[in-house]
């Protein structure tokens, strides 16, 4: 009966999620780019962190809650941290594309983080289908990635999970659902889902009765259901190559794939690469998130593969003593030469006028935001107080 | 205590319960005798909702009034101007400070 009582006490509290202070540093249609505030340490970690969620989830399940919370953790250990907060497709969305997301979106993430961080490249972590998304960025445009992590992130498509069967063209016609809603609605995305295992929510429910005397996991449970229910819509023309192109012709693996034209070739990642797998994935296989390992070229490839579910496995008090502090290590080895360092490094060679102009231009950047970046800055602030947004 | 041990059997039993229904579920949900006739009547159900909001836009239009997919094709204009226009910001700014450039 104290159970009872105690899960009833923890359903009217109302978790609060996503509390680590940030900044909002760029907007752009719906998406936005967050960086968060250092804390009471410095940030010892010069090469920004860009983290990459679901576009169907909200950004902050990697920000849950406080002492719960991933990007908490690594702002606590230096790292200078941004999150793109993909935000909620309105029904003209239907037209935008998934080249537009995952090639100007994201390049214009890592652009703005760089810039601001002063450094030439960024840590890049996709979640989900957002570790998709940055894999075919990081391939198409290496240009500013220091490293990737592909958090439980499918990259093959033809493994032998449930969803990789019901999306085959015969079993399900994608142009039609897009031509009926415009953008997919999320409570199609969740149901489907919710099919991968009919019995989980039962069983949740279960474990909830049986462990409902224990406060910290109530909070942290209700934290993630929150989450769980706070879907957004998939835009739908992203949505159609999305089904197209990777479920059912399985491009991105097959080195099939172009992004506005130009081929993203798993082949052609040679920065350092971890795939994050867990063994009680329903939702990405092992298989489909392991083979992004097999296909790069990097020499630098880490696998780290993981007890747990797709997201427990991210949010649980496990991942703050074990998959946390491992990415956190990762990164710190693997930092980017600053914009200095990286000029100082060209001039030794080159004592052409060209390299004085960058040696030139690298004192005034020197570390801090430029006076584009910087109006750009206020003017996303004014946007963003105009469109009533929370900051 | 006599509640904990009642939970505790009750528990082995769901779990074993769950268990088979699961395997059972998932042995249904691989089926295509049951995908190929469910992911007819999805797209049956789909092309219904379009013609009778083609119906609807056309009824608009026919009243010289901009119709909803000709408001979102506007907004979506929008919003690509918007994001040529942050493009060009990039690149005026590369050519200023070709540090910035990757």
């Amino acid at each position: 009966m104290s159970r009872l009582r105690n899960l009833a006490k923890a359903v009217l509290r109302r978790p609060a999620v996503g509390q680590t202070p940030a900044d909002v540093v760029h907007t752009e249609n719906k998406w936005r780019l967050l960086r968060y505030r250092a804390s009471a340490a410095p940030r010892s970690h010069r090469t920004p962190v860009v983290l990459v969620p679901s576009l169907i989830n909200r950004h902050y399940v990697l920000d849950l809650t406080p002492g719960r919370s991933f990007v908490e953790y690594m702002r606590d250990q230096g790292h200078d941290v941004f999150i793109i907060d993909w935000g909620t497709p309105g029904p003209e969305d239907r037209y935008l594309e998934f080249d537009t997301i995952c090639d100007r979106y994201i390049g214009r993430a890592l652009r703005v983080s760089t810039r601001l961080a002063g450094t030439k490249k960024a840590h890049l972590l996709g979640y989900c289908l957002g570790g998709t998304l940055a894999a075919i960025h990081a391939a198409a445009r290496p240009e500013r990635v220091q490293s990737f992590v592909a958090l439980a992130a499918p990259i093959d498509f033809h493994d032998d999970g449930l969803l990789s069967l019901w999306m085959q063209p015969r079993f399900f016609d994608v142009n039609q659902v897009v031509r009926a809603f415009g953008n997919v609605p999320w409570p199609l995305l969740q149901a489907s889902f919710h099919m991968l295992k009919p019995t989980g929510n039962l069983v949740k429910g279960v474990g909830l009765v049986e462990r409902a005397w224990d406060d910290e996991f109530l909070d942290g449970f209700f934290a993630v259901e929150k989450w769980g229910n706070d879907n957004v819509s998939f835009p739908g023309a992203a949505y159609v190559r999305y089904i197209e192109a990777l479920y059912q012709r399985n491009e991105l693996v097959r080195g099939e794939f172009r992004l506005n034209g130009i081929p993203a070739r798993l082949d052609a990642i040679e920065f350092p690469t971890m795939a994050v797998t867990f063994r009680d994935d329903h939702i990405v296989p092992w298989s489909s998130a392991h083979v992004l390992l097999e296909k790069i070229r990097s020499a630098d490839k880490k696998h780290l593969d993981l007890r747990g579910g797709h997201v427990g496995a991210v949010v649980s008090r496990k991942a703050a003593t074990g998959l946390w502090p491992a990415l956190s290590n990762w990164w710190a080895e693997r930092e980017a030469p600053s914009e200095t360092e990286r000029v100082h490094e060209e001039s030794r060679y080159d004592s052409s006028p060209r390299a004085s102009r960058s040696r030139d231009g690298a004192r005034r950047a020197g570390g801090s935001m430029g006076d584009a970046e910087s109006r750009r800055h206020e003017r996303s602030a004014l946007r963003t107080d105009e469109l009533g947004r929370p900051g | 205590m006599m509640g904990r041990q009642a939970f505790d059997i009750w528990k082995k039993g769901f779990d074993a319960w769950e268990k088979e229904t699961a395997a059972l579920m998932e042995g249904l949900l691989r089926n295509p005798a049951l995908l190929a006739p469910a992911g007819k009547t999805l797209t049956l159900f789909m092309k219904a909702k379009a013609m009778s909001d083609r119906a609807a836009a056309e009824w608009w239009g026919a009243w010289g009034l901009p119709t909803k997919r000709d408001q979102e094709r506007s907004l979506h204009t929008l919003n690509e101007l918007q994001s040529r226009l942050l493009d060009l910001e990039a690149e005026l700014q590369d050519l200023k400070d070709p540090q910035t450039k990757a």
